[in-house]
């Protein structure tokens, strides 16, 4: 075989590749981006269905009602306190500021600007076996594709009984994220329908909805929640030890 | 467990709630139905998560005093118009506030006006009915009138 035949079945091999790459990732469609939530005529933001109406078991009810009755009338919630919405409250809206998906076929990441919030999905072979995993408040999410829909489930979640949608540590959750057409704006609308099961604390499945609006360009901002408490206990040593801020 | 570490546990504990109590709060102390406009000169400022510091000399006919306001988040701010820069130490500001509802003077900031432009926010709270100046001299005098 001559040597400029041996280099083109190289080159050929090499599209081939490049070709099968490609295909595998036309295979489903791609929600990189920033979204923000979806608004507009016909289109709501979060499903949220008020908390009197989830359909609590007895245990639940208690919990929430003493979590209620112990919060109530003061400024305490995870969000004053600097910890992340968790799940299933991020996926919902998370404050009402957007989201950055950043897809890769094994492995999405979704941020959260709120709190800087990250979600890891992973996918086949880079899921971590289950005896290795940590339990969370966002959990472990696990995804795949069921055509154009993008299915998580996620487990490993700690008690969160100060969520809008609270629930046990026996809980798992399971999205389905798929593209739904355009806004008024023209821009991509990504629906996401969330059931949560989790009998300790409900006596049949939660589902709730949401869709997002895809922002062109967009870009999550940063959010470092803890900041101003870490420059004030600065200055409040700076004061005791009597020397200027450093 | 050791009682010595048992008790050292429970200080570390309520030494790192106390460093960070009052992170996020909510914005109950503030009356978000009214508005005040303070014009002074920016004694300190700082944008920050989870809120803006301010701090604005007053000299009006009450007399000269310092005071504290605060804010939304830079991520907030930016998208209402902020950019860095635009608030320095030793510029003259009009802040737009709803103010506490104890009465003490200062409050939430919900708009600027800086020598670079205006930054604000909706107020969450129904329209402002009931719009004060403080300071407006200040203003008057910055721009030489």
């Amino acid at each position: 075989m001559g040597q400029s035949m041996r280099v083109g079945k190289y080159v050929a091999a090499a599209w081939l590749a490049v070709f099968a790459v490609a295909a595998a990732a036309a295979e489903h469609p791609d929600f990189t981006g920033v979204w923000t939530n979806a608004s507009g005529p016909g289109i709501g933001g979060a499903t949220n269905t008020a908390a009197g109406a989830l359909p609590f078991t007895p245990l639940a009810q208690a919990r929430v009602a003493a979590y209620q009755k112990l919060t109530g009338g003061t400024d305490d919630s995870p969000g004053y306190w600097c910890v992340g919405t968790g799940m299933p409250g991020s996926m919902l809206g998370s404050g009402g500021y957007p989201m950055e998906i950043l897809q890769r076929p094994e492995q999405i990441n979704i941020v959260y600007e709120a709190h800087s919030e990250i979600r890891r999905v992973y996918f086949g072979d880079r899921n971590t076996p289950q005896a290795d995993r940590l339990a969370s408040r966002g959990g472990y999410s696990s995804g795949r594709w069921e055509g154009d829909t993008l299915v998580v489930e996620t487990d490993n979640l700690v008690d969160q009984v100060d969520q809008r949608t609270p629930h046990s540590e026996d809980a798992t959750i399971v999205e389905r994220y798929k593209l739904d057409g355009v806004d008024a704006q023209g821009r991509r609308i990504l629906s996401a329908e969330m059931t949560m099961t989790d009998p300790k604390f409900y006596t049949k499945p939660v589902t709730l909805q949401k869709r997002w609006a895809q922002v062109p360009n967009g870009r999550v901002l940063p959010y470092e929640c803890t900041a101003e408490t870490w420059y004030e206990r600065i200055e409040a040593m700076a004061k005791k030890a009597g020397v200027p801020i450093p | 467990m050791n009682t010595i570490i048992r008790k050292a546990l429970l200080l570390l504990v309520a030494v790192t709630a106390a460093a960070t109590a009052g992170a996020h709060h909510s914005a109950v102390a503030f009356d978000f139905a009214k508005s005040v406009n303070y014009t002074g000169v920016v004694k300190a400022f700082r944008a920050v998560e989870p809120h803006m510091k301010m701090t604005i000399e007053l000299k009006d006919a009450k007399g000269t005093r310092v005071v504290n306001f605060e804010g939304h988040s830079v991520n907030n701010m930016k998208r209402a118009g902020y950019n860095k820069g635009m608030v320095n130490v030793g510029d003259t500001i009009t802040v737009t506030a709803a103010p506490y509802r104890d009465g003490t003077e200062g409050g939430y900031v919900i708009g600027a006006q800086t020598a670079s432009g205006y930054f604000g926010m909706k107020p969450r709270g129904a329209r402002p009915t009931d719009v004060q100046a403080v300071g407006e001299e200040v203003r008057k005098a910055a721009e030489g009138r």
